[in-house]
């Protein structure tokens, strides 16, 4: 276990920039999640941190020692890989057990480290078979497994639950929680799932075209967002975006749904501004700010609505959020029984809630 | 087992050195037997030699390949490659296609049945020619005996020494031994297609005939694209079978330019001279396949 | 997909008929070993002869030196084809593995060298040859069939390699490996079928030659390989067809055994390079 120190890396292939200089503490023992869409050079980070691929620029220290030109083998770190890796042509056991034979450990210990970890990952009955035998899961653990047996300073994940489907995926996810909680070794996992980086980080690196957007924990991410695309990319459904304009000198405010909403905390100049409201912070019926829709379509999940509707000029299309609707907004609201369509609804929200940012350079506006 | 070593090639920094050196001997290996000879022949094409002395250069002239160009045993030998590519490339594009439909089916025995189509491949050129010279013998062949009964000919026809059907004879050997090929190729293109396409059409009410001209033609073609470029230079290349059939005649009616390159060569012994005809045949066969590929020329490397 | 017993029936005679005429010639050959001379020189052909001569093979192979021309040919495609392999296998793996300058030049030069004939490559061939005094000796088919071989191999390889994911390099590298060591300890166990297939394509290639054999050996018959052994037997006006048959057969045997064994991973290295 140690901590990793990244310091300015970069990598330019050619004239291409594909990541900018990046730099990140990370503490003995902590689970760092590096997130975004693809092509945001997550991946590259991490095939960098791996000695995969040689960066341009910048260097990495992990513990004390520089590792930026060290050989992969000798960084003593460990990786998952998106499509396990696992080697085809060796048993189980012989995966795991490849690292610790490479590095020329004696037999009998590594007899004993290979039985160990395939008890933690409970692998222990496939042993002897090839990773073909074997389901999805079963060789992600196996992958697990071969990374644990060497007890390296870092684990290194690259979008390990990429390829399991959603039940699996989630269990998954609860496993290798688990798996750090009982063995705390660092680790940064890379992945373009939010989800996964918000239930399963202690911090949360946001990347998006090379660049760094936000590093915090998740609540911290998700309760203050420093930019918008940070804010559209972490909730699903993600936060709605409306144009508006700011009036009103010393008592601000926008005027969203056909009225004057005090804006108070943050002071933004007069001007263009991009408000930005999570759907489920609009709730059904009457409150401070109350407005009338009809929605275009109502999805019910049992308990949960996702109402849509369109918000007329207001809405602005984010291009982060590709999936949304163009012009429609979706509103989150606890209600059970039937909602239809069409029907006039009332909804509402608390302007505390607003989130605020300048048209311009998407930043958050704060008070 | 971190020992430091002098030249570690697994440094990110160094990585990628391995693939040169990798490279290394199939560049060297290449260059000495392959880009080396090329450029003497290249060489020799520009020299008035009959039989080259290494170390002794004749002067450069372009005389060879005016001769080439002046003389109708030269075009004679173009009209003939022409001829063969054509009748051997159509020929195998419809064996090998039919036996890769048929054997694409799924029965009992297909496997073996695969097996047997593409056997000719196997064979030895030479081989097939010793089949086939028995088989169009002028006097007891079967083929002859073939035409004769079915009453094609009234005489068994001297194949090998008639102007008209050695090339004919010629024509046939390689299409036995080409055929298997074009199969091999289209059958995997054809299992390369996926099944769901055909139930589409299938569901869209599309006849057998008109799942294969929608369906598996146009998704075939770019194989069908690599395999016929791939035949063609074969065609080009052979010497085996026309050699040891015909030897080119009777009366240069089979000899292509790839004999017409040997036979003045190691014939007649004029090295320069045939060193241009090679030269020659080799621009030609490179400019018709880089047509025929047009941008695709990766395809095939 | 269901058939009628029409469809099925028709389509078995199909594939009956179809392979009946594609391995008539294989069989006649069989048929013209052991027929009596009489025989051949009789009309209509007969299509199993009433007197079968079985002892014409182990005549030829007394009154011949086919043993040796065997044995000529294998010398030939062993060394030809060891020599190749090493050489393709990794510039195979290079090309797949890494994006080299000049990486694409040399595919391009691969590319051409498939269209090169073997005509016009033996004259400097046989002038290098001459000079270094190799002339007759079985190193010059060793040279001359690598040259065949190596194009081709290189580019099945790369193919085959190229379905294999770099992922398990990586991850041998994580391990611990080399980058050498990740490809000898993980991907070349992998790719075995593939380097069988191209090994076996080699072989039938070098096999295959006679152009090289015959101009290079043409004096030197204690070096004959079997192609130019059977052509010899060949006569300008007359020719013996039991003998040639029997002898065709012995050369035929070898490689159409391999074949069998071989042909399945024979068209996945075929095909691996070709759709890209």
């Amino acid at each position: 276990m140690a901590k990793i120190s990244i310091r300015n890396v970069h990598k330019n292939y050619g004239a291409l920039n594909v990541l900018k200089p990046f730099s990140l503490e990370i503490e003995d023992g902590e689970f760092v999640v590096l997130v975004g869409p693809s092509g945001c050079g997550k991946s590259t980070m991490l095939k960098i941190l791996a000695g995969l691929e040689p960066a341009t620029g910048g260097s990495i220290f992990i513990g004390d020692r520089d590792v930026t030109d060290l050989a992969p083998g000798d960084r003593d770190i460990a990786m998952v890989f998106q499509n396990y890796a696992l080697y085809p042509h060796l048993t189980v056991r012989q995966n795991i057990g490849f690292g610790l034979k490479m590095r020329g450990t004696p037999k009998a210990e590594m007899e004993q480290r290979i039985e160990d970890a395939a008890r933690i990952l409970e692998v222990t009955s496939y042993l002897d078979r090839r990773p073909k035998e074997l389901s999805g899961g079963q060789r992600q653990r196996v992958a697990l497994g071969r990374a644990i047996v060497r007890q390296p300073q870092a684990f290194l994940m690259d979008e390990p639950l990429s390829n399991l489907d959603a039940k699996l995926r989630v269990h998954m996810r609860a496993e290798i929680g688990a798996l750090h909680r009982r063995i705390g070794t660092t680790t940064v996992y890379v992945t373009h799932d939010q989800i996964e980086a918000m239930t399963m980080a202690q911090r949360v690196v946001i990347m998006r075209d090379g660049e760094i957007q936000q590093i915090a924990p998740p609540d911290v991410l998700f309760e203050k967002p420093d930019n918008l695309f940070v804010a559209g990319f972490i909730g699903s459904p993600g936060m709605n975006f409306m144009e508006a304009e700011v009036s009103g000198g010393d008592a601000p405010h926008v005027r969203l749904f056909e009225q004057d909403v005090p804006l108070e905390g943050a002071r933004p100049p007069a001007g263009p501004i991009i408000a930005g409201l999570r759907p489920e912070h609009l709730s059904l019926g009457a409150g401070p700010v109350t407005f009338t829709v009809r929605p275009t379509l109502v999805e019910s999940l049992g308990s949960e609505k996702y109402i849509y509707f369109d918000a007329g000029s207001q809405k602005r299309v984010v291009g982060h959020a590709e999936d949304e609707a163009a012009r429609g907004m979706i509103a989150r609201v606890d209600h059970s029984g039937p909602l239809a369509a069409g029907e006039e609804v009332t909804l509402s929200f608390d302007p505390a809630r607003l989130y605020l940012f300048d048209a311009q350079t998407e930043k958050a506006i704060r008070p | 087992m971190s020992h430091a070593k002098m030249f570690d090639l697994a440094r990110p920094s160094r990585q990628h050195l391995l693939g040169y050196i990798l490279l290394a001997p199939a560049v060297l290996l290449v260059g000495f037997i392959i880009v080396y000879p090329l450029a003497i022949a290249v060489d020799l094409s520009f020299q008035d030699v009959r039989i080259p002395r290494m170390g002794r250069r004749g002067e450069f002239t372009l005389d060879n390949y005016e001769r080439l160009f002046a003389s109708s045993e030269f075009w004679m030998a173009c009209w003939v490659t022409i001829k063969l590519v054509a009748v051997v490339t159509i020929g195998s594009l419809i064996v090998g296609m039919s036996t890769a439909l048929l054997v694409n089916n799924r029965f009992r025995g297909r496997t073996l049945a695969r097996l047997g189509m593409a056997l000719p491949w196997a064979v030895p050129e030479v081989i097939a020619v010793v089949i086939f010279a028995w088989i169009f013998d002028s006097s007891f062949g079967l083929m002859s005996w073939l035409f004769v009964v079915t009453g094609i000919t009234d005489t068994m026809i001297p194949w090998v020494s008639s102007p008209s059907a050695a090339f004919w004879a010629v024509a046939v050997t390689m299409v036995w031994k080409g055929f298997p090929f074009v199969s091999i190729m289209v059958l995997a293109g054809l299992q390369s297609i996926p099944a769901d396409y055909y139930n589409a059409a299938k569901v869209d009410g599309a006849s057998a005939a008109q799942r294969f001209r929608w369906i598996t033609l146009p998704l075939l073609m770019p194989v069908l694209g690599v395999t016929l470029v791939l035949v063609i230079l074969w065609v080009f290349r052979d010497f085996s079978i026309i050699k040891v059939l015909t030897e080119g005649g009777p009366l240069r009616t089979t000899q292509t330019l790839s004999i017409m390159t040997y036979d003045q060569a190691f014939g007649f012994h004029n090295f320069g001279y045939a060193s241009a005809v090679g030269v020659l045949t080799l621009v030609i066969s490179v400019v018709a396949s880089m047509f025929m590929l047009g941008r695709g020329t990766k395809a095939i490397y | 997909m269901t058939r009628t017993f029409n469809q099925s029936l028709m389509l078995y005679l199909g594939v009956i008929a179809t392979l009946a005429l594609i391995l008539f010639p294989i069989y006649w050959l069989f048929i013209t070993a052991i027929s009596t001379s009489a025989e051949l020189s009789a009309l209509p052909p007969s299509f199993w002869p009433a007197d079968a001569q079985w002892e014409i093979f182990a005549r030829v192979w007394e009154a011949r030196p086919i043993p040796t021309w065997l044995m000529n040919s294998m010398i030939a495609a062993l060394g030809s084809v060891a020599l190749s392999m090493v050489v393709s296998v990794f510039a195979g793996y290079a090309l797949s593995r890494y994006q080299l300058r000049g990486g694409h030049a040399l595919g391009l030069f691969i590319l051409t060298a498939k269209m090169l004939p073997a005509t016009l490559l033996v004259i400097p061939l046989f002038a290098v040859f001459r000079n270094l005094g190799l002339i007759g000796s079985m190193w010059t088919l060793v040279i001359a069939h690598s040259t065949l071989i190596v194009p081709f191999a290189t580019w099945m390889l790369k193919g085959y390699f190229d379905t294999i994911p770099r992922e398990l390099e990586q991850a041998a590298m994580v391990d611990g490996c080399s980058p050498m060591g990740a490809m000898v300890r993980v991907v070349l166990p992998i790719a075995t079928p593939g380097l069988a297939a191209t090994a076996l394509y080699a072989f039938v290639l070098s096999w295959a030659d006679y152009a090289y054999a015959r101009t290079f050996l043409v004096n030197a018959q204690d070096n004959w390989t079997a192609n130019l052994g059977i052509t010899t037997m060949k006569g300008e006006y007359v020719t013996d067809w039991n003998e040639i048959s029997a002898a065709a057969v012995f050369v035929a045997v070898p490689v159409i055994i391999i074949y069998l064994f071989l042909e399945r991973y024979l068209v996945g290295g075929l095909t691996a390079g070709a759709e890209k």
